[in-house]
């Protein structure tokens, strides 16, 4: 099974954002970056399918210089080699028809992605690539699997409903976090991942003329609110106070 | 002394045939020696060469060679009876050398010692000692084959029985010898039984334990002058102890040398709880993986010399290879085959992953975000160093994020303002990779020591004090592969030189004091802590004390892999430490303060309390 894994860049969680001068992005000088969350368990599913099938397991990032490290990442856990697709910012649909690209490029049988991404959080890339392919795709994974005409899924539903998904190959899967656990990088991964091959190319290599469909105008930090109420009164009639304002104000019940 | 008026009698002329008798047995004797022992030597010779090995500086090797085999310390120091037998054993042979040579040299008529002139003496000296050995032999014989302790493994050893009678029957016939008329028969005959027993004996050297004989010295000479040294990974191919062809020549001469005498066992902390781990075990485990599959097989050591779990319940405390008398170095054994598979991922834990994971992440142990340290700095009012003051105060992990951290820092950093010393914390600080390097994890290490040695480099900082021996042991010792890193003491060292000026008045308390292993062992500050404690109450020794302190149970990453089989040892040392009736426990670590404060809060009746150190300290300033 020739899979496709998709990896994002994103600042680092404990990062202090800022927003940049022009005021419709986050600054990146002096951020420090990691893999999303979602997307390092997305290669973890990748591993474990090619551990179960064979195969070929192929990072891909879109992005700037910066990402070759999270690719680097990817083939110290494992990957067998990485694309690096060299581009700015882009938005959802930009990304997609980026992946999708490169996936019909590697004929690959399966793209795997995060959920989503821990900065801008559209939820959309992996669903787009799937349109674009015209292959059908499922969301929401926690659990992959090879199946009799391709893969059955486990998809996590609220209120801890699961529900299973069987789709033909090819595909593809955007992966919730948790599902499996991580595994930690290894000094000896490392070292085999300077002889992997990680290949850059700029998104004309594609064929592909990228105008934007969403232009973010402006970014600010969400205003800090602090408003603290003092319920006053009877114990009982603040304790009723309070499960209204908990039901009906902070719906937490 | 009826000895002194004797003389020792000769054999007399041998005939031909005893002649050819004596040099056909001499040669089969030494081949059979010789075959063992080149074949032993060839696999420790073979074994890789060790990366680091130095053997300047030539003094402390000297010292501990004239201490630890000549005077015996080790062996008398633990088992002070059961030493000094062996001490005998050991002195009589050494008596023995040039009488043995002079015996063998009798049958040419070319002996070299008189026994009417100077030789009487030597003579005389070790018929000295050939009683005080038999004796000892006794006294060992009774402990090995009737009262054995379990150190010494379930089965009796025939080859230690054989070597037993063979010293008993060679000091027999060498004193029976002085009850002779010179050249009777009866000399004659006592003559052919010592020799007898002498070339029965060179054979059984490399044959059994009493190989230490000729590689303890070695051993005790060669070990790596610094307790517990991990040595540095050896090029690009180098992953720690993966197959036998990772092993050292150190590591191989080290196997070869044990003895078998089980002190390790006795002491650690796992074994002594009901864990599998065992350091003799893993020793002679290395040893049978050299006899059967010798230094180039590429089968995985783990597992064939010990099991995989057991060697993740080390703690590192380092207790075995202090108390080693033919100098194992355990530790770096031990390590090295945590690297094999950490460094490859053969090791699949769940703890142990998520606690890289969090490393990987936080930079941190406990995943917690930085906010969390921001917010107790805050909350402490800690200052944070920008270049003006005395010492910066490294927080580590468990001053940044653990509740019982967080009291300790804020006792220090009271009696820091008490005596009016500047100090000041980093704005941020990640783990000094002190678990991540025990448990193998030599790519996460090298990543915290970097990062943290550019941030102290970046804030100019150039002394630091810390409450955590791990941390204290790690910066000093372990970042140094990396390069200089500032000067860092534990914070009772500089608790101890702040005298008691300006202190109140002492309490009654009874406090008994536990050293940590990474204090004691690893730095040998004991009697900073106990200065400390002695301004504020009447200090208390446990049974198991200084560097023979018992673990608490979290060293070696262990604090972060989840609950262990068997009895827990915090509870084991907690214990001990309330058994000496005190009202309080000092510690002077914050792993140590949360594995003792939880097992005494769950002994039955009024346990004692747990402090810290800084913490007594604090309470004695006035207000």
């Amino acid at each position: 099974m020739k899979i496709v894994v998709a990896i994002r860049q994103v600042p680092e969680r404990e990062a202090r954002l800022r927003v940049n001068a022009a005021g419709n992005a986050i600054e990146e000088e002096g951020l420090q970056f990691a893999t999303n969350e979602p997307d390092a368990y997305a290669l973890e599913h990748a591993l474990a399918l090619r551990a179960a099938e064979g195969g070929e397991v192929i990072a891909l990032s879109v992005g700037p210089e910066r990402t070759a490290n999270a690719l680097r990442d990817a083939l110290a856990r494992g990957a067998d080699r990485a694309i690096h697709v060299l581009a700015g910012e882009l938005d959802a649909l930009g990304v997609a028809r980026v992946l999708a690209a490169i996936v019909r490029q590697e004929n690959a049988d399966l793209l795997l992605a995060g959920l989503q991404s821990e900065d801008m959080g559209y939820g959309q890339t992996p669903v787009l690539a799937a349109g674009l392919l015209g292959v059908p795709h499922t969301t929401l994974a926690l659990e992959i699997t090879p199946a009799e005409h391709g893969l059955r899924v486990f998809r996590e539903l609220e209120d801890g409903w699961r529900q299973s998904v069987d789709l033909p190959l090819p595909a593809v899967v955007a992966v919730q976090a948790g599902g499996l656990a991580l595994s930690y990088a290894t000094l000896m991964g490392i070292k085999r991942a300077r002889t992997k091959e990680l290949r850059t190319l700029a998104v004309e290599d594609l064929g592909l003329a990228l105008e934007p469909a969403l232009i973010v105008e402006s970014l600010a930090p969400p205003a800090r609110t602090k408003s603290t109420e003092m319920l006053q009164g009877e114990p009982e009639q603040v304790a009723a106070a309070l499960i209204r304002k908990l039901r009906d104000e902070a719906h937490v019940l | 002394m009826m000895l002194l008026a004797r003389m020792l009698a000769g054999p007399g002329n041998l005939h031909a045939v005893e002649r050819f008798v004596l040099l056909a047995l001499g040669i089969l004797s030494v081949a059979l020696f010789l075959h063992q022992a080149t074949a032993i030597a060839r696999r420790i010779l073979a074994a890789r060469r060790d990366a680091n090995f130095t053997l300047a500086p030539l003094a402390p090797r000297c010292a501990r060679l004239f201490f630890d085999v000549l005077l015996q310390r080790k062996v008398i120091r633990e088992r002070p009876w059961v030493g000094l037998a062996h001490a005998f054993v050991f002195w009589a042979f050494c008596a023995f050398a040039l009488v043995t040579l002079n015996h063998l040299a009798l049958a040419l008529h070319a002996e070299f010692l008189d026994p009417r002139g100077a030789g009487r003496v030597l003579f005389f000296l070790a018929a000295l000692f050939a009683v005080a050995c038999l004796v000892a032999i006794a006294g060992l014989t009774l402990r090995r084959f009737v009262l054995r302790p379990r150190w010494l493994g379930a089965q009796p050893s025939i080859g230690s029985a054989g070597v037993a009678f063979l010293i008993a029957a060679l000091m027999v016939t060498y004193l029976a010898a002085f009850y002779v008329a010179e050249g009777s028969a009866a000399a004659h005959a006592i003559w052919w039984l010592h020799t007898l027993a002498l070339l029965a004996f060179l054979p059984l050297i490399p044959r059994t334990k009493h190989l230490h004989l000729l590689l303890a010295p070695l051993s005790v000479f060669l070990a790596h002058p610094r307790f517990a040294s991990i040595p540095p990974l050896a090029g690009e191919e180098d992953f720690g102890l993966v197959t036998g062809k990772d092993l050292t020549r150190m590591a191989a001469l080290q196997a070869y040398t044990c003895v078998e005498c089980g002190r390790c066992m006795e002491h650690c902390p796992a074994t002594n709880t009901g864990k599998d781990l065992n350091p003799k075990e893993l020793v002679l485990g290395v040893r049978g993986y050299l006899n059967h599959l010798g230094p180039h097989s590429e089968e995985p050591l783990v597992g064939q010399v010990h099991p995989l779990h057991a060697i993740f319940e080390c703690t590192t405390c380092g207790a075995c290879q202090h108390q080693c008398p033919v100098a194992v170095e355990h530790l770096p054994l031990i390590v090295g085959l945590r690297r094999g598979v950490v460094n490859t991922g053969e090791w699949q834990h769940k703890q142990g992953t998520r606690l890289f994971l969090n490393l990987e992440r936080t930079g941190n142990p406990l995943g917690r975000p930085h906010s969390e340290r921001e917010r107790f700095i805050e909350r402490a009012g800690l200052p944070f160093f920008d270049g003006s003051q005395e010492l910066c105060l490294w927080l580590g992990c468990m001053g940044s994020y653990d509740p019982r951290g967080h009291q300790i820092v804020t006792a220090l950093a009271a009696v820091l303002r008490a005596h009016g010393i500047t100090f000041g914390v980093l704005r941020k600080e990640q783990c000094t990779g002190d678990a991540a390097r025990r448990l193998g994890n030599d790519l996460l290490f090298q990543q915290l020591a970097e990062a943290n040695l550019a941030t102290l480099a970046q804030a100019g900082v150039r002394r630091m004090v810390s409450i955590c021996p791990h941390c204290v042991q790690t910066i000093a010792q372990d970042w140094r592969e990396f390069g200089p890193s500032p000067t860092i003491e534990h914070h009772t060292e500089l608790l101890a030189r702040l005298g008691t000026a300006g202190l109140g008045a002492t309490t009654e308390e009874k406090i008994v004091y536990h050293d940590p292993c990474y204090l004691a062992r690893y730095r040998g500050v004991m009697d900073e802590p106990r200065a400390v404690i002695a301004r504020s109450g009447h200090l208390l020794e446990p049974a198991r004390t200084r560097k023979d302190s018992f673990c608490c149970g979290a060293g070696g990453g262990l604090f972060f892999l989840g609950e262990e089989s068997g009895e827990r040892i915090g509870m084991n040392r907690a214990r001990e430490l309330a058994a000496t009736g005190a009202t309080q426990v000092a510690a002077a670590c914050p792993f140590c303060a949360n594995m003792l404060g939880d097992a005494l809060k769950t002994m039955d009746g009024i346990a004692p309390q747990l402090v810290d150190v800084a913490e007594l300290a604090a309470r004695q300033i006035k207000p």
